[in-house]
């Protein structure tokens, strides 16, 4: 209840933030946006940590890439009686060679499947070097290992799509590797073939868990990560004087080093 | 929200009656349509249940019953007690929720089961049933030179096209008791399935090919090699350098009207002898990698159909 | 024990959460800052690879031959090819590797699948192996050092793994003028046959040869085998077995080829000299 007018710029103010106002209040949801961007992390954050964020850009343009592509690639390891070549291979260099920027697109869906894996790599050295991974973050270290496991397997399937030479036959290496895992092996085998040997099913069915299935398994353990990141907080670096856990930084003298009274409680360290 | 009141109007109790009489309309309605009997049928129906509905409301005011009380008074208390108290308050005044719970949690199972089972069936199944393969004629035995190996490519399922294409070694031996004798060898690795080479000079101008069917003869070679991790062969298919775990896989084979036909694959052990005489140690069908006796073949007890 | 180390963490962990309150910084814009200059930086070089790749490939930067980042494609699928030497992608290079390393068939088990879910399984189990509250690099010796050796490791075998060499019967065959050039016998009919023969035969597949072949089992260079001196009637013995001549050897005999190809290898390898 205003007791006075508002002013103009007030009132445009009012004026703008009306549909932010609006979904706010029937969903919640700019709060949820709120919270995130201006939650408090430590301030001695290092570049180091932006790698999570990287891998995290990284699987979105192959997201974007992958979705894409997915409207001119067609499955079908058939051969197309007017050209002699699969039907699948024609697709993949009618996208390389004919489309616009079809090029632009299937090189950056290629290349940045290697930069997704390396980023995954570094992101676990990262958090593997700063401790990140102790209480109370060992769940979010294990999502993380299972990421990077169903990132690799992204890459096995999607090897298979272009339905070139080296496609097939390191798809038939790959196969025959899991077929020599004891007991299950050699069912696991089969049901990746989709048969005894590649058949005329197997590139669909490597299509569909590499378009769905582990797409969507990577983007609910990603939902989950990010959860855990963000309820858990960010760690200090762990050679920071000021790192987080390490109580007031009054009692300190200048070269940041505890005075023996306090040295007790960091004893163990932080 | 409107608190609730005590002069709050009437409302009747819950009742069929006007279900019926809906029912018996809907039957009225069809019967005017098809027949004359179903509409009467009909429209006994909705007199029968339209009285009584009728009698029913006219009957005075109806006292409530005590749970649809309940939630009201009990509504404003309960925002405050923990879930788990409602719970349990819930199951004191009515009895049936535990099996309300239990029903819910089945039925849910079941749906879940109903839409889930034959897709996960049909996502596993096809994998590991109608396996095999029907037998493909490669041509006359003429066509293959006595103690020559010929690279011979064919299509083992003609309806899914080029994606079946295999490659097999074929030698003619001349003949074991009356019968001609064959080794056909598969040109997939035993260590991990990449294509095997033939170690030797080929006779690239003789290539003959009908349908499917391409045959290759080769000068003569001394065994086969794998490229990928330098496995070796000799010429009977045995392993003889490298990682490969077992010799070469072979292929059945059957002759009709004079020309050769080859069947299923099997895996072999290792051969002993050469030739028409070669004794074949032959065991099911395994993917490459896997032992097929000694100790390890017990890594891999059953095999899925093949 | 475990109850004291239980207070002592969650005590850690709320000291933090009141430092971070007290003294942390809005993630936006001060993190997120950093995190878009990083995400700016992986997309530039995801789409420049993008760029090298198409632009590096020979001619109308389109077809089978390779530029600075490989092909943009192979031929199409051949499921009855018998002369294609099939290569995972580079990240799979350190597994390929690894197959390599475990060239007995009894011990192939291992590095198939073995020792990947070994390490797999050790990597989960990470956080309930190492349950210090030490974060300080200097204070956590074994982590250093476990970090070292896996990254030395995969990067060798990864290394390794991409410039494994391996031998292409019909590229082989291609070469023989260059090797015949090299060797200076490029007017000796009986070697120029023997040069064709050792690329057919598969010989390089386990012996290497001027820069080429496989380099397995043990087999010798065979570059300067001429210059041995060891005549054509040894090397005629030795093809036709290698075990007779050679005690121990799991080289396969080749008399199978016939005794001119047998002659016409042998004047091969005597001509092999060494090159310039």
């Amino acid at each position: 209840m205003a007791t006075r007018r508002l002013t103009r710029k007030e009132q445009m103010q009012q004026a703008i933030l009306y549909p932010v106002d609006w979904l706010e209040e029937r969903s919640g949801l700019v709060g949820a946006v709120k919270y995130f961007l201006f939650r408090k992390v430590p301030g001695d954050t290092n570049w180091f940590q932006t790698l999570g964020s990287a891998t995290l850009t990284a699987f979105i343009v192959q997201a974007l890439t992958g979705t894409i592509l997915a409207m001119y690639y067609k499955p079908d390891p058939t051969i197309d009686p007017r050209t002699k070549l699969p039907v699948a291979y024609e697709s993949m260099q009618h996208i390389t060679n004919d489309l616009w920027a079809g090029w632009l697109v299937r090189g950056m869906h290629r290349w940045g499947a290697s930069v997704f894996i390396i980023l995954m790599f570094m992101h676990m050295g990262r958090v593997f070097l700063f401790g990140a991974y102790k209480y109370p973050r060992e769940l979010n270290w294990i999502i993380g290992v299972l990421l990077l496991a169903m990132g690799l397997g992204e890459g096995f399937t999607g090897y298979l799509l272009p339905w070139d030479q080296t496609s097939y036959w390191a798809t038939v290496v790959g196969v025959n590797l899991n077929g020599t895992a004891p007991f299950l092996g050699p069912f696991l085998a089969q049901f990746l073939n989709g048969g005894t040997y590649i058949n005329g099913d197997t590139l669909s069915r490597f299509y569909a868990i590499h378009m769905l299935m582990i797409p969507g398994a990577i983007a609910a353990l990603i939902g989950l990560h990010l959860y855990l990141v963000i309820r858990l907080g960010v760690t200090s670096p762990p050679w920071s004087k000021e790192a987080a856990g390490t109580g007031p930084l009054d009692g300190r003298a200048p070269n940041g080093k505890v005075g023996r009274a306090g040295l007790s409680r960091f004893r163990r360290g932080r | 929200m409107t608190e609730p009141h005590d002069d709050h109007p009437h409302v009747p109790g819950p009742s069929l009656w006007p279900v019926g009489f809906a029912v018996g309309i809907v039957v009225l309605l069809v019967g005017v349509i098809i027949s004359w009997w179903v509409a009467g049928l009909g429209a006994l129906i909705a007199l029968a249940f339209a009285f009584l509905w009728v009698r029913d409301l006219t009957a005075g005011t109806a006292l409530a019953h005590a749970p649809e009380v309940a939630p009201e008074t009990g509504g404003a208390a309960a925002a405050e007690e923990p879930a788990a108290a409602i719970h349990e308050e819930a199951e004191e005044r009515y009895p049936r929720s535990k099996f309300l719970e239990l029903s819910t949690l089945g039925l849910g199972g079941v749906i879940g089961g109903i839409v889930t089972a034959p897709a996960i069936g049909f996502m596993v199944a096809p994998a590991f049933l109608k396996q095999g393969q029907k037998d493909h004629d490669l041509g006359p035995i003429s066509d293959f030179p006595e103690g020559k190996y010929v690279i011979a490519t064919y299509m083992a399922d003609k309806s899914q096209g080029e994606v079946s294409r295999r490659t097999a070694f074929v030698r003619y031996n001349g003949q074991l008791k009356g019968q001609p004798s064959f080794t056909i060898i598969s040109n997939h690795c035993a260590h991990l399935g990449c294509p095997v080479q033939a170690n030797g000079p080929l006779d690239e101008k003789n290539t003959k090919t009908f349908g499917d069917v391409t045959l290759i003869p080769t000068v003569s070679i001394a065994g086969f090699g794998c490229p990928c991790h330098g496995g070796q062969y000799n010429t009977e298919g045995n392993r003889i350098a490298g990682p490969p775990v077992r010799a070469l896989d072979r292929y059945a084979f059957s002759i009709r009207n004079g020309r050769l036909f080859i069947g299923k694959p099997f895996s072999v052990s290792h051969v002993d002898g050469a030739g028409s005489s070669a004794v074949i140690h032959k065991w099911t069908f395994s993917f490459p990698g896997e032992h097929v006796n000694g100790l390890e073949s017990w890594l891999y007890p059953i095999q899925p159909p093949h | 024990m475990a109850t004291d180390r239980i207070t002592e963490r969650r005590r850690i962990f709320k000291q933090y959460k009141e430092d971070v309150e007290e003294r942390g910084k809005p993630f936006y814009p001060f993190a997120m800052f950093h995190d878009t200059v990083m995400s700016l930086v992986v997309v530039c070089v995801i789409t420049g690879l993008a760029i090298v790749w198409k632009y590096s490939t020979p001619g109308d930067h389109i077809g089978t031959d390779p530029g600075w980042l490989g092909k943009l494609y192979d031929d199409p699928a051949d499921p009855g090819t018998f002369s294609f030497v099939p290569r995972p992608d580079w990240y799979f290079y350190f597994l390929f590797y690894l197959l390599r390393i475990f060239k007995w068939p009894d011990t192939v088990v291992i590095g198939t699948v073995g020792l990947p879910t070994v390490l797999l399984v050790i990597l989960i189990a990470v956080p309930f192996i190492d349950v210090r509250p030490e974060r300080r690099l200097l204070r956590r010796p074994v982590a250093i050092v476990a970090s070292i050796l896996v990254v030395v490791s995969m990067g060798v075998l990864t290394y390794k793994g991409a410039t494994a060499k391996e031998s292409l019967g019909t590229e082989l065959v291609a070469k023989v003028p260059d090797w015949a050039k090299t060797q200076g016998f490029s007017g000796n009919q009986q070697a120029l046959g023997g040069a064709k023969l050792f690329a057919e035969s598969g010989c390089l597949n386990c012996h290497t040869y001027l820069g080429l072949g496989g380099g397995f089992a043990g087999a010798p260079d065979l570059s300067a085998e001429g210059a041995k001196n060891k005549g054509i009637d040894f090397q005629i013995r030795h093809l036709e077995n290698p075990a007779g001549v050679n005690p121990g050897s799991p080289m396969p005999s080749f008399q199978g080829l016939g005794t001119a190809n047998l002659k016409k290898l042998a004047t091969f390898l005597e001509a092999s000299k060494g090159g310039k």
